[in-house]
This record gives C-alpha cells, sequence and structure tokens, in this order.
C-alpha cells in the first residue's frame, strides 16, 4: 500500500524556522511535498499550523532555513514575482474571509483577479457576467443556483462552499487549507474535504478548460490543518504531527500508529 | 469634587464674561438707532411677501442653480474624499507602506487639515479672485474643504472595516486596486452613501451661503435684494431656501434610515459605529438611478465649464496670485490688528455657542419625538398637543438654521453697528438651529427605562425625568457643543465676511483692497486659531468622556 510519491517536488522546506520576536514558533522543519500528495497536518493548537500554512503561502518569511515553494524561494523574490506565486498557491481559512455584501459570483470570481488583471477585474464587478468557468466551479460544489444570491444570505456550510468555489476556480497548483473543518458537522466536513481534494485533482472534468486544450496537468498537493485523525486518514494520502513547533512524525497515513497520535496530543 | 466643580463653572463663565466685555465695549454704542426702524419695515413686509410670476421665476431659477452647484460640489469632494481615504487608510496598503509613500501620506494629512480649517466662502474669495464669477468657483469652494473633511471620514470607515477578505484576496496574488474595490466597497458602501447624502444636505446649505460673493442661487438673490432693502423679495426667498433645505434634509433623511442606521447627529460628530441595514429600499433604487443623470443634468444647466481651470488667463493670475501671497506681511497698523482679529474671532465663537446652548436648551427638549413610555396610553387630547409642540420646535429649528448666517448677520448689522456682538447673534442663531436638532437627535436615543422605572415605584413624572435622563442628555449637549464650537470658529469667517468683526473681516477688507501678504498672515492666523481650539476641544472631549 505504501508508494514512495514520485511527483515533482511542490514545496521543500529545509531546517526551517520562524520566530515572533524572541518566541519560536516553527524550528528545524525539514520537509518535501510532492505532486498529488494530500498532507494533513496533526497538532494542539498553537503547534505552529497556521505559522507552516503561512510560510508556505509566501505571506510570511523564514527567520532560518531554506523554503521553495513551486521552484521559487519566496525570500528573493520582487513584490511581482511575490504576487506572481501566490497566483499558483489557493489559500482557505476558517473564516472564509469572503466579502458579505457582494452576490456570490462576485466571491467566486475573486479567485481571479490575479489572473484577469486590473481592467478586467473592475470590469467584472460593474457588470457580473457568469461564464463557462464560474458556473462549473459553483456546480462542482453544489450552488450553481446560488450565482447571483447575496453571499450573506447563504447558510454558514453554503458559504464555506463558495470559498471553496473561488479556490477552484483559481486553479491552484498547491491548496493550503487552515482548519477548514473545525466548525462542521462529520458529514459535512467530509464534503468539505472531498471537495478540496477534488480541487487539486486535475482531468476530473472539473478542470476541462475549453480554451486550454487538450494539456495534460498534473495534480496538485493539498495541505490541509485538521484536528481528526479519523478525517485525516479518509482523505489525505500523509499525516505530519507538529507540536511545540517540531515537526514530531511524517507518514502515510495508513501507517500511522495510534501511538504517535496519543504522544501528540498528549499534555506536556 | 466641590473644588472640580468649582473649576468647571469658571472654565465655562470666564470666556463667557470676557466675551461679553469684548463685545460690548463700555465707551462706543452698539445699537443703531437709526437702523431699527428698518428691522420693523422688514418685519412688516413679512406678511405681503413679493409673489409675482416674474419674480417667482427667479426664485425657482436661483433655486435650481443652488441644487446644481450643491451637487457638483458634493460629487467633487467624494472624489476627492474616496481617493484621499484610500491613501489615508492604513488597510488599503496591505503591508507597511514603503518610507516614500508614509511621507506623501503625512503632507496629505496636513493638507487635507490646512485645506477644510478654510471655510468655504473664504475659499470663494480667493478662487473669485483667480477665476472671476465663474461657477466653478462655487463648486471648486464646495468641492475642496467637503472633500477633506469626506477624506478623512472615509478613511475612518475603511480602517474599522474587517480586513480579512482583502488580506486573503491579497495573498491569492490580487493586485492592488481590484482586490480593495472587491473587498473593501461593498462593505464599506452604505456608510459612505449615507456619509455622501448627509454631505449634500451641508452643501446645500453652504451653496446659499456662496451667494455672499457672487456666484450666484439663492444666496446672491438674497444678498441682493436684502442690500437694496427690497423686503418683500427677501421674505420670499427666505421661504425658498427654508423649503430647499426641508426637503433636502427629508429626502436624505429618509435615505439614509434606509441604507444604514446613521443619524445626522452621528455622523457631523465624525464618524459611526451603526451597523448598515442591508435592505435596498424603494427610495435608494430610485435615488441611485437619479444621481448620474441628476449631475449631467446639473452640469449642463449651471453652465460649470472647466475651460476657465485651464485658460491662460487663469493660469497667470495664479501664478501673480501665489508670487503676491509670499512671502506674509503685516497689516499697516501692526500685529496688534491680527491678534485683535482673533481675539475677536474667539469672543463671537464663545458668545454664539452660548446663545445656541441656550436656544437648544429652550427648544430642544420639545423637539424629541415622544415615546411610548411603560405607562397607559395617555390621552388623545394630550397626545395631539404634544405633537403640534414637537411640529413647532422642528420647524423652529429648520428656520434658524436654514437662513444663511449672512443673512442673519445683514439683518443684525441693520440694528446693530459692526462688531463683535451682530456677528455673534447672527452665528449663535444660525447655530442655535444646528445645534438644537442634533441634540434632539440624539436625545432620542436616550433610553426611557430609568425614567419610567422611577415613575413606576412612584415617583412624579417630571421629578424622575430630571433624575434620570438629564444626565445622559447633558452629557450629549456638551459632547456636541464642543464639536460645534470648532465648527464655529470656522464659520465665524462667514458672519465676517459681510461686515460684523473678527479675521474674517480683515480677510475680506484686505482681499478688497488686494492686499495679498496680509491675507497670507491672515490664513495662516485662521489656521492656527483653528487648529488650536480643534486641539483644546479633543482633549476636553477626551477628558468628559473619561
Amino acid at each position: 500500500m505504501t508508494q514512495t510519491p514520485s511527483g515533482e517536488v511542490v514545496v521543500r522546506l529545509q531546517g526551517v524556522g520562524r520566530r515572533f520576536g524572541a518566541t519560536p514558533a516553527l524550528a528545524g522543519v525539514d520537509l518535501t511535498i510532492r505532486q498529488g500528495e494530500r498532507v494533513a497536518v496533526l497538532g494542539p493548537s498553537g503547534a505552529g499550523k497556521s505559522t507552516l500554512l503561512a510560510l508556505l503561502n509566501g505571506s510570511l518569511e523564514p527567520s532560518e532555513g531554506s523554503l521553495e515553494i513551486l521552484g521559487s524561494a519566496p525570500a528573493g523574490l520582487s513584490t511581482r514575482e511575490r504576487r506572481a506565486l501566490q497566483r499558483r498557491v489557493g489559500t482557505i481559512s476558517q473564516g472564509l474571509d469572503l466579502v458579505e455584501q457582494v452576490r456570490v459570483l462576485h466571491n467566486v470570481n475573486a479567485g481571479r483577479l490575479a489572473e484577469w488583471g486590473t481592467p478586467r477585474a473592475l470590469a467584472s464587478l460593474a457588470w457580473p457576467r457568469p461564464d463557462r468557468r464560474a458556473l462549473d466551479a459553483l456546480t462542482a460544489v453544489g450552488l450553481e443556483w446560488a450565482v447571483h444570491e447575496r453571499t450573506e444570505r447563504l447558510s454558514g456550510g453554503e458559504r464555506q462552499r463558495v470559498a471553496i468555489a473561488r479556490l477552484l476556480i483559481q486553479r491552484p497548483e498547491l491548496v493550503l487549507a487552515d482548519e477548514p473543518v473545525a466548525s462542521l458537522d462529520p458529514t459535512r466536513a467530509s464534503e468539505v474535504l472531498a471537495l478540496l481534494g477534488q480541487a487539486v485533482r486535475r482531468g476530473t472534468g472539473l478542470d476541462a478548460d475549453p480554451d486550454a486544450g487538450p494539456v495534460a496537468r498534473p495534480d496538485g498537493a493539498l495541505v490541509v490543518t485538521l484536528h481528526q485523525p479519523l478525517l485525516a486518514r479518509q482523505h489525505c494520502t500523509r499525516a505530519i504531527g507538529l507540536r511545540e513547533g517540531r515537526l514530531i512524525f511524517d507518514a502515510v497515513v495508513d501507517d500511522l500508529p495510534p501511538a504517535a497520535l496519543d504522544d501528540l496530543y498528549a499534555r506536556a | 469634587m466641590l473644588l472640580r466643580r468649582v473649576a468647571g463653572a469658571l472654565i465655562i463663565l470666564l470666556p463667557i464674561l470676557w466675551a461679553l466685555r469684548r463685545a460690548l465695549p463700555g465707551d462706543s454704542d452698539v445699537v443703531n438707532a437709526g437702523g431699527v426702524p428698518l428691522i420693523g419695515d422688514l418685519l412688516a413686509k413679512a406678511l405681503s411677501p413679493r409673489l409675482d410670476g416674474e419674480f417667482l421665476r427667479v426664485v425657482l431659477e436661483a433655486t435650481g442653480t443652488t441644487l446644481a452647484f450643491a451637487a457638483l460640489g458634493t460629487a467633487g469632494a467624494l472624489v476627492i474624499g474616496l481617493l484621499g481615504g484610500l491613501v489615508l487608510s492604513d488597510v488599503a496598503w496591505s503591508r507597511r507602506p514603503p518610507l516614500p509613500v508614509r511621507l506623501v501620506r503625512g503632507l496629505l494629512r496636513g493638507v487635507l487639515v490646512a485645506i477644510r480649517s478654510v471655510h468655504e466662502l473664504v475659499w470663494a474669495l480667493l478662487l473669485v479672485s483667480v477665476l472671476g464669477l465663474d461657477p466653478l468657483v462655487a463648486v471648486i469652494a464646495i468641492a475642496l474643504p467637503f472633500g477633506a473633511q469626506t477624506a478623512q471620514v472615509f478613511g475612518d470607515t475603511f480602517d474599522a472595516l474587517p480586513t480579512r477578505a482583502l488580506r486573503s484576496l491579497r495573498d491569492a496574488g490580487a493586485p492592488a486596486v481590484p482586490a480593495v474595490v472587491f473587498a473593501l466597497l461593498p462593505p464599506a458602501g452604505p456608510l459612505m452613501l449615507s456619509y455622501s447624502f448627509y454631505r449634500f444636505e451641508c452643501a446645500v446649505r453652504s451653496t446659499v451661503l456662496l451667494g455672499a460673493v457672487g456666484v450666484g442661487g439663492l444666496g446672491q438673490e438674497l444678498v441682493v435684494s436684502l442690500s437694496s432693502r427690497n423686503w418683500d423679495e427677501v421674505w420670499t426667498l427666505i421661504a425658498a431656501v427654508i423649503v430647499l433645505s426641508a426637503l433636502v434634509d427629508a429626502w436624505s433623511g429618509r435615505l439614509r434610515t434606509d441604507m444604514a442606521v446613521a443619524s445626522c447627529a452621528e455622523w457631523s460628530a465624525g464618524g459611526t459605529t451603526s451597523v448598515p441595514r442591508r435592505s435596498h429600499s424603494r427610495w435608494a433604487r430610485w435615488s441611485a438611478v437619479a444621481v448620474v443623470p441628476g449631475l449631467v443634468v446639473a452640469w449642463i444647466a449651471s453652465g460649470v465649464s472647466l475651460s476657465g481651470l485651464t485658460s491662460e488667463r487663469t493660469r497667470m493670475l495664479t501664478v501673480g496670485l501665489l508670487e503676491d501671497l509670499v512671502p506674509p506681511a503685516l497689516p499697516s497698523a501692526g500685529w496688534q490688528v491680527v491678534t485683535g482679529g482673533v481675539l475677536d474671532t474667539l469672543a463671537m465663537a464663545v458668545l454664539a455657542m452660548s446663545i445656541a446652548v441656550l436656544i437648544t436648551v429652550v427648544v430642544s427638549p420639545w423637539a424629541v419625538a415622544a415615546r411610548r413610555s411603560g405607562g397607559p396610553p395617555a390621552p388623545l387630547g394630550a397626545r395631539a398637543v404634544r405633537w403640534v409642540v414637537w411640529a413647532i420646535a422642528r420647524v423652529v429649528l429648520l428656520v434658524l438654521r436654514s437662513v444663511p448666517p449672512t443673512v442673519w448677520a445683514v439683518i443684525a448689522l441693520l440694528a446693530l453697528f459692526p462688531g463683535v456682538l451682530p456677528g455673534a447673534l447672527a452665528l449663535g442663531i444660525y447655530t442655535g438651529g444646528v445645534l438644537g436638532r442634533l441634540v434632539a437627535e440624539s436625545w432620542e436615543s436616550v433610553s426611557p427605562a430609568p425614567r419610567d422605572a422611577l415613575v413606576r415605584t412612584g415617583v412624579p413624572g417630571a421629578l424622575a425625568t430630571v433624575a434620570a435622563v438629564v444626565p445622559a442628555s447633558a452629557q450629549q449637549l456638551v459632547t456636541y457643543t464642543l464639536y460645534r464650537f470648532e465648527i464655529c470658529v470656522r464659520e465665524t469667517a462667514v458672519v465676517g465676511i459681510v461686515g460684523a468683526a473678527g479675521l474674517g473681516r480683515l480677510l475680506a477688507d484686505n482681499l478688497n483692497f488686494f492686499r495679498f501678504p496680509v491675507v497670507t498672515t491672515l490664513l495662516l492666523a485662521s489656521f492656527a486659531v483653528s487648529v488650536a481650539v480643534e486641539l483644546i476641544s479633543r482633549r476636553l472631549r477626551h477628558a468628559i468622556r473619561a
């Protein structure tokens, strides 16, 4: 069952640490994630999970060690290059960060702002037109009926799916999800994780882009922070454990020994 | 405790006593006995205003001009406010902005404070000397100080928004402009619209004021009729101003309550904590639809053209004016003239504010909309009387604040010799109307629950009101009084320009004689006074809240 991932490297961390003032949030992390991997990050609150995700989307820089995202080191990038890199990384957080006062379509299209550039983005805000890709993204999350709904009128679960549609339309090569299911019931949680898995899988019809032609694109990678090892086992291929800023295990989910989890959540 | 009370009372009383002494110098006459009959004439004509078709057409046209100038000025202010607000707000810059940006921002903040410390009427005076009597003068004179104020308010509005949506867009690589438009404007929209309509209300009043420098509209007709002593025309025009003002107030008030629960009182005190309401009423929709065509019509009808800005003549006159303005110089009579002007300005503001507070205390309690209290409903007759009293009080306040202070000043100057007193009287009456309305609106939000609780325990109604409602109301009165005082200091320029006293009068006189270096000195003095008063008042407001 154990198979070594063979895709290209998506992120590589070598001896990465990050401190805020004198407090280390993350220390000595070595981690390589390849295409096609779905990685669950487990660990108690304050273990450094959010810091790790912020490093991976380039909004935070490491205090030490070397970090490489999609083939480039964010530290040496100009603002423009950094934006270009961030465009290939999709982030979804627990707070969803949707603009509540606009139509669902706008929030979905927000995932394409970087691709569109300024003039087209402004035009789309003034004259919103649901095109094929936006409708596909909403259909994938089961919200095709809500294109013109006001976002704030939707339920919590529906808003979560709008945020995922925004992610889908961005077509990221790396998806980072910060506790996406923390406030959901088990059935919903499973649905959301399945959708996130779909977001990084290519050629499932979802990504069939009439403009792109028959170019086979490789799968992306998913990194998701979770509190439920069971969900990790169902939806991920690999699990890593963080505790007090250190990587304490890194294993294929099926090989995850229960003892490792006990150790992870044990009180210091 | 007692010592604090005494100190507090002295802080209020001493300035008033000092201002009274300054307003009523013992050695010279105050009342112009020759002018008193004129007031009689004016009053006598109140019952027979001029209503023939020819004059009504003039009035109608002037009303249209006033509305057009106000609309265009507000539009200009909003453009300045939106751009300035984005630059000033911290939110719009995702990270700490680079050093040059921070320097520009600091500079911009200073420039905006300077721009709004100069009253729109003074702006109009300066612009007239460059552009002549161009309609553009009215538009720019409104747009500049209003825009500076709006930038401040919009900046604060943006900074009070949650930043996460914007940050997440930026983290996904979105360029700055669309990210800001997507993530900031929708949540800020209702509050910004509400503020825009409040600004439009103010702009209508200011445009009437600007008539004093001759740029057209109701204000100019008023000044012409007043100075040629056609009292019957004056009454017609005053009625037109009041009706216009009431209609705009009602329209904009309706829209503001529809869109966001922000009262006029909140906006004028510099911000709101209200949560926007998201129901777009038919009123709001139709108004939004009407805005753009309305602006186009205003642009065409008022004959505003930007060509005046780029013409060779304007360029030469501007360069000439700027060269004339520097270096600043003292008036030939020495610096005592300037300090005298400053002291007159302050005395006028203090007295005007005292009059305004007096009016507020007398009228506002009746202008508070009656609310159902816990007890049994009052008999129908009593409620009807209460309603009539309320309506009268509201109309009185509306009249006081709708008639521009310049008109009050011209009337006061009929019976009083130029000086601090007529200016203070005119400004006080006008400010009384504004303050009275603000305070009445804010009193409506004072909770009646404590009073009702007292009444239920058997305390007589009046006593319960004194014990439970007055303390909360007094604090609001003090807060708004201090706030209005800052504005009052700036507005002394208005009554000064029509001949009362203070820095405004000196400014107008020196502009008339093209003594531009002195004008610069006076502008700097006004700026210093207005900033100093603002700082002191802010300290006091904090001290009271603490």
